[in-house]
């Protein structure tokens, strides 16, 4: 029974145990990708290397095939074993093609998940599809009509035969929302106790105070105005947005359970030291007119507006918030949506005292510019049909759902479960350090729904070994050598051959989804208003 | 091609067996036969045999040897080893391609005549710059000779293959002179294959008491074709350096009297019109006879001592009775009548450590196979010798292939194999053919074999050929070659003494480690660790190459200085250039400064400066030689060998080339340098074998000694006017406007102007430095 120590906690295993099994009986985890359980170590992504310090000296191995051995002395969660786990993720993602997420998802200040709204929607899945939208955009019927779209410049199909209607499809779920019976209302934590001083009703403001709700914290919205909306109410026609559409959206989100106080200006230091007084964090979120306060509120601010930590949207008061057009001039709404929903997020992490950094940044890979040669391979796994509009009152809703099949699902089919990318965010990976010349994007679909993307591999190899082990006569090997090595298919035969009856299990094997299933096979509807 | 001949591939199969072991075996003789491997005949093989698609794929795209495509009629190899890089392999490689015409991303020309390839290394670096066109060698190339090269290739072969004799040994007797040819594979690359046939000829046609031989490699690479006579009854030798067909034949008449007086009168007849035709015979003799005693043969001989190398230049290779007749095999019958355990001890005592690269106690290496449970083990003789700049080994295993046999033997005794495997890469035909023929002869008198020495062990060896992979110079990548797989290395421990080849226990040691083993047993193992230094014991074999005016083999005891090597041996740098630094231990080593020449030959010291022993690789660099280029230049070939297994190394090395590419490229950044630097130490800490964790270190030497070139090239200049991307060629008032250079110039980026001086249009100009070598008044500068 060898005796060691991993990070100076002692451990006894059974012969033959490796240093990973060691560490995970510890409760450690050490990262790996090419590692599964009951296959041999491939000893290939090196992820997994912990020092061996001691009789060791100090040498770097691999956890998943190196054997606890008596007195070993082991180091994991060390800065200099994590700087070498952080090199060879990066040294991985300079070689990894693809995006995690979407382009249109990071063109959109929101962030909001354009992709998978629109399967929801193209899957006809209503109800999904609004979930999704309404964790990010509070008001999406709103900007469903005013939004200047820009996530659909970030549409690859975009130079090609149009982009996908995203803005539209996202009103269509919208407007279908709040027509039905029982609007959405989304689940809110137990209350924190903790209470929230919001001044301004508008986009922003209530933004902020819808996800506060829903993180358990009871929110006071002070409007200076008779009625809530803040800019929607007057710089928009009643054509371009129907005063009966933005107080729709305002009675739905206030549903959560938010206290609005309309007509109450919080526009002199009395009063606003009494906000500050009698709640736990104020955000400032009443537009442009906050610059002619923030004198009087003592709160620093420029010729652009407040002033604020660019990430936590803290003011130079402990405590005070601010964000919107009330920092910034001349924002867009969506922008406005975006700033509320993250200052919710550092205003909940000081209301837990935990430290405040605003948003975690979701990590992803970026291919950048695609050639057209590129973009057309996406073509095959969607809808091929030209941009329509989707118009408001849109009754056929099999002509949303076919224009929303006409996404290209350019983020990541393996993207909530690939481990790269959670190791790399677990780790801060850079995926630019290494940058070098990226090859072609490719991706070839099985007639299986197999759907194998070269750039993606890791060169693991744990299908050529489930193959192997299968006993699949044609089987997979690797080819050529060095940098250029790759996954092949002896003789050029096809993939599903040499896959055959175990293509599913390779595919939950692949640790970055450089294989996986293609919905059209699976839960996509047939592809709809061609 | 539904009407290639598949039957070939079925009797192959009956020869080589089905096995999946034997897939590298078949492929080679395919590719043999086919000269490339048609699709139809690897479904072939897969259908008959245990061999599976997926094993046949991989292995056959892993090994540079094997080629999908079919190829030219003839096949040129460039050599792009360190001492042929320096020596300008680049500039002919693309004047090969420019003469061909060969397109972008073609090997092959129009006519399917001949491809051209890289090759890592064809170990003729006293040659350099080297190119083989099928078995022929061509050395000391420029770019402008490509032309005349490649005319000369093909009048050979209209003469047809008929004039080619095979090269035999004839029995030595004694009372006869000895007319001794070095035939080891660079010299046959010089002519010395024409200049025995030459000596042949005319003692048939003078009837002289003298016989021809063949011998090794004599290790005076600079001097080849040499040419060694010996007379009856006497002692001392007469050498001639440099000897073509013509002047053998000269050479050979002036110490031999033709027999009868017949022969004698007729021949002197002959003899007279030759003089009259070539009055100059004598003097040019007199130019290529060498006095051992003479200075600079003295120099070169001078520090060396002779234990690997032992007999250098003497005997037969493959002769039998001569190696007998030398004290051959008594240290083997010493090993029989010791206990295993005491002729490990002696080993041990010795402190012979392993002269593959990493210094390994060899006694060590040793006692643990022997202690390693079972009954089964093996021995193998690792003759992968990737190093380019390195050819130690094949000289050895073409010209001692006895001694290491019988080093192999003793090795088998002590640790208790018996089976044994020689692994010698397929680039090196002639130790494959002389090792496959001494073992025959061992076989025949019972040297080796089930039955040896009356019964008291037996040992069973056998020959397999590498594939093209540098890797499989690395132990566990060694292994699963035999094995039949992609040579990718795997995690040590286990070792290969606890669990080598078929899982079974095995020891592996290189060529040179068996070589100097039997003259331990025979010695003494004190004689031998009386040799050296504290900790590195003996002597070392190097391939000294590179920009020395005498390269060769050379053998050296521990504990000289690189000084001695590079001045007293190999004579100093060329005429009016300085010696800047030595590589020393190839791809796995680094650069020493001049500054540092007086580090010792020792496994430690070498270590400590950034360089690595490694398997003996010295080549000598000058000031024209670019450091960064030539820490791209051994980046690149480790990359391009890289088996693609683990991160660091399949990436790291990548990313570090990209690196090293832009700031040869003149593209580089300030932070680069810091970047190169990390990431070297990364790839270096954490590769999974050894080609990972030491290819950083030509970089990391580089960066060490010669930071400043590194920043130079990040202001746009390369100090050595080595990169392409960074210099211009101009022509200076020196220009007397001959035209030559504007005849000779490949990319016509120069404008013939009879009296007027010449322009290179830069735009047009390849950088292939043909005007500067061609012009006669030293009139092209480089900047």
């Amino acid at each position: 029974m060898p005796c060691l120590s991993i990070d100076q906690r002692e451990i006894d295993v059974s012969p033959g145990t490796t240093l990973l099994e060691a560490a995970a009986a510890l409760g450690i985890e050490v990262p790996s990708l090419c590692h599964l359980e009951g296959y041999r170590p491939s000893t290939s992504c090196l992820v997994c290397m912990v020092k061996v310090c001691g009789t060791g000296g100090g040498r770097l191995v691999p956890a998943c095939a190196t054997l606890a051995e008596e007195g070993m002395v082991v180091e994991s969660e060390t800065e200099a074993v994590h700087h070498v786990r952080r090199t060879a993720l990066e040294l991985l993602l300079s070689d990894h093609l693809g995006d995690c997420l979407a382009p249109c998802q990071f063109a959109c200040p929101a962030h909001m998940d354009v992709p998978n709204m629109l399967r929801q929607i193209g899957r006809q899945e209503d109800h999904e599809a609004i979930v999704t939208i309404k964790r990010d955009i509070a008001f999406p019927a709103v900007l469903g009509r005013i939004c200047p779209k820009p996530c659909e410049k970030g549409c690859r199909r975009q130079g090609a035969d149009g982009a996908v209607a995203v803005c539209q499809l996202k009103r269509f779920a919208a407007d279908a929302d709040l027509a039905s019976a029982q609007p959405y209302v989304p689940f809110c934590a137990a209350p924190s106790a903790k209470r929230v001083a919001i001044i301004g009703a508008g986009i922003t403001g209530l933004s902020a105070a819808y996800y506060l709700t829903q993180l358990g914290h009871a929110c006071t919205v002070f409007e200076a105005q008779a009625l809530p909306g803040g800019r929607l109410r007057h710089e928009y026609s009643p054509a371009e947005l129907p005063p009966e559409v933005l107080d729709a959206e305002v009675t739905a989100l206030l549903r959560v359970g938010i206290e609005l106080r309309c007509a109450q200006a919080i526009d002199d230091a009395a009063r606003f030291s009494e906000v500050r007084g009698s709640y736990d964090a104020v955000l400032i979120a009443c537009g442009g007119e906050a610059r002619d306060y923030a004198f009087a509120w003592e709160v620093a601010a420029g010729a652009r507006g407040i002033q604020v930590n660019k990430e936590t949207y803290q003011t130079s008061v402990a405590g005070v918030f601010a964000a919107g057009n009330a920092i910034r001039t001349k924002g867009l709404a969506v922008r406005s949506a975006a700033d509320g929903k993250e200052a919710a997020v550092a205003i909940d992490q000081y209301l837990r005292a935990a430290p405040v950094t605003g948003v975690v940044r979701p990590f992803s890979t970026r291919l950048g510019r695609l050639e057209p040669e590129e973009v057309r391979q996406f073509t095959t796994c969607s809808n091929p049909a030209p941009r329509t509009d989707v118009p408001p009152d849109e009754s056929a809703p099999d002509r949303a759902a076919g224009q929303a099949q006409r996404c290209l699902h350019c983020d990541c089919r393996g993207r909530d479960v690939c481990k790269l990318r959670r190791y790399a965010q677990q780790y801060g990976a850079d995926p630019n350090r290494y940058a070098g010349q990226r090859a072609r994007f490719e991706q070839h679909l099985q007639p299986s729904g197999v759907l194998y993307e070269p750039g993606k591999c890791i060169n693991c190899g744990l299908c050529i070994q489930i193959v192997e082990e299968a006993g699949e006569p044609l089987g997979l090997s690797f080819v050529g050598r060095g940098f250029d090595v790759r996954i092949g298919v002896p003789f050029d035969r096809s993939l599903d051959e040499a896959l055959g009856r175990v293509a599913a299990k390779c595919v939950a094997a692949c640790p970055t989804a450089a294989l996986s299933f293609h919905e059209k096979q699976s839960k996509l509807l047939p592809i709809l208003g061609q | 091609m539904s009407d290639l001949d598949l039957t070939f591939v079925d009797r192959t199969l009956e020869r080589l067996g089905r096995r999946p072991e034997a897939v590298i075996p078949v492929l080679q003789a395919l590719q043999t036969h086919y000269r490339y491997l048609p699709r139809e005949a690897l479904q072939r093989v897969c259908e008959l045999s245990d061999i599976t698609p997926a094993a046949i794929t991989g292995v056959s795209t892993f090994y540079t040897q094997f080629r999908h495509r079919p190829v030219g009629q003839h096949l040129i190899s460039v050599c792009h080893g360190t001492a042929c890089h320096v020596k300008g392999a680049e500039l002919i490689h693309d004047a090969l391609r420019y003469q061909l015409h060969l397109r972008n991303g073609d090997d092959t020309d129009q006519d399917g005549r001949f491809t051209v390839q890289k090759v890592a290394c064809l170990g003729c670096c006293t040659l350099a710059p080297v190119v083989q066109i099928d078995s022929l060698t061509y050395g000391r190339l420029t770019p402008h000779g490509v032309p005349e090269m490649l005319g000369d290739f093909l009048r050979q072969q209209g003469n047809g293959a008929a004039a080619r004799r095979k090269l035999g040994a004839r029995p030595a007797h004694a009372g006869v002179g000895e007319v001794r040819v070095g035939l080891g594979s660079c010299c046959v690359a010089q002519g010395s294959g024409k200049v025995f046939q030459a000596v042949q000829e005319i003692l048939d046609e003078i009837g002289a008491a003298a016989v021809v031989k063949r011998v090794g490699c004599v290790g005076m690479c600079h001097q080849t074709p040499l040419v060694e006579l010996t007379l009856p009854g006497r002692d001392d030798s007469a050498l001639y350096a440099k000897v073509n067909a013509e002047s053998a034949r000269s050479i050979v008449l002036r110490h031999f009297k033709p027999r009868g007086i017949v022969r004698r009168v007729g021949y002197a007849l002959t003899r007279v019109l030759d003089r009259l035709a070539n009055d100059e015979d004598s003097q040019s003799l007199a130019q290529a006879a060498l006095e051992v005693r003479e200075g600079p043969v003295c120099a070169f001989l001078g520090p060396q001592r002779r234990l690997a190398t032992d007999l250098s230049g003497q005997i037969d290779p493959t002769d039998l009775d001569e190696y007998l007749r030398h004290g051959g095999f008594e240290a083997l019958r010493k090993a029989v009548s010791l206990a295993p355990e005491e002729v490990v001890a002696q080993v041990t005592a010795s402190g012979l450590r392993g002269r593959g690269g990493a210094g390994f106690p060899t006694g060590t290496k040793w006692a643990r196979v022997r202690e390693a449970a079972g009954s089964e083990k093996y021995i193998i003789c690792n003759g992968d010798e990737g190093d380019p700049g390195a050819f130690m080994d094949r000289m050895l295993l073409e010209s001692f292939p006895y001694r290491i046999i019988e080093g192999m033997a003793i090795a088998a005794r002590a640790v208790g194999a018996n089976r044994g495997v020689f692994y010698i890469r397929a680039e090196y035909p002639l130790a494959v053919e002389r090792i496959r023929e001494a073992l025959d002869r061992c076989r025949q008198q019972g040297l080796i074999g089930p039955n040896m020495f009356g019964g008291a062990m037996g040992l069973e060896l056998e020959v397999k050929e590498g594939a093209g992979a540098f890797v499989c110079g690395e132990e566990t990548a060694l292994l699963a070659s035999l094995q039949g797989q992609r040579g990718m290395p795997r995690l040590r421990p286990p070792f290969p003494a606890q669990r080598g080849l078929w899982d079974k226990p095995t020891l592996v040691n290189n060529v040179e480690t068996y070589s100097l083993v039997p003259w331990i047993l025979r010695h003494g193992a004190e004689a031998f660790a009386a040799l050296g230094t504290q900790r590195s014991k003996g002597t070392k074999v190097f391939a000294l190459a590179g920009k020395v005016r005498r390269g060769g083999l050379i053998e050296v005891p521990m504990g000289v200085t690189i000084r001695q090597i590079v001045e007293e041996i190999g004579g100093g740098v060329a005429e009016g250039r300085t010696f800047k630094a030595v590589q020393v231990g190839g791809p796995s080593g680094g650069c020493i400064p001049a500054s540092l020449a007086h580090t010792t030959v020792d496994y430690e010291a070498l270590t400590s400066v950034g360089a690595i022993m490694g398997s003996g690789g010295l080549v000598v660099l000058d000031d024209t030689d670019c450091m960064v280029d030539i820490a791209r230049y051994f980046l690149r070939f480790t990359q391009d060998q890289s088996c693609g297994k683990c991160t660091f190394c399949r990436v790291g090395t990548r990313r570090m080339l990209d690196i090293l590419d832009r700031i040869c490229g003149g593209q580089g950044k300030h932070e680069d340098l810091e970047e190169l630097e990390q990431l070297a130490r990364a790839v270096s800490a954490a590769s999974l074998c050894g080609l990972g964790r030491t290819a950083p270190n030509p970089v990391l030497s580089t960066l060490r000694y010669f930071r400043d070139e590194y920043v130079a090239h990040l202001s746009g200049r390369c100090p050595a006017g080595k990169c392409k991307e960074l210099i211009g060629y101009y022509v200076t008032d020196k220009c007397i406007a001959c035209t030559l250079c504007a005849q000779h110039c490949p990319a016509e980026a120069i404008a013939m102007t009879p009296y007027v001086r010449h322009h290179i249009d830069l735009e047009k100009c390849t950088r292939c430095d043909t005007c500067r070598q061609i012009c006669p008044t030293k009139a092209i500068e480089v900047r």
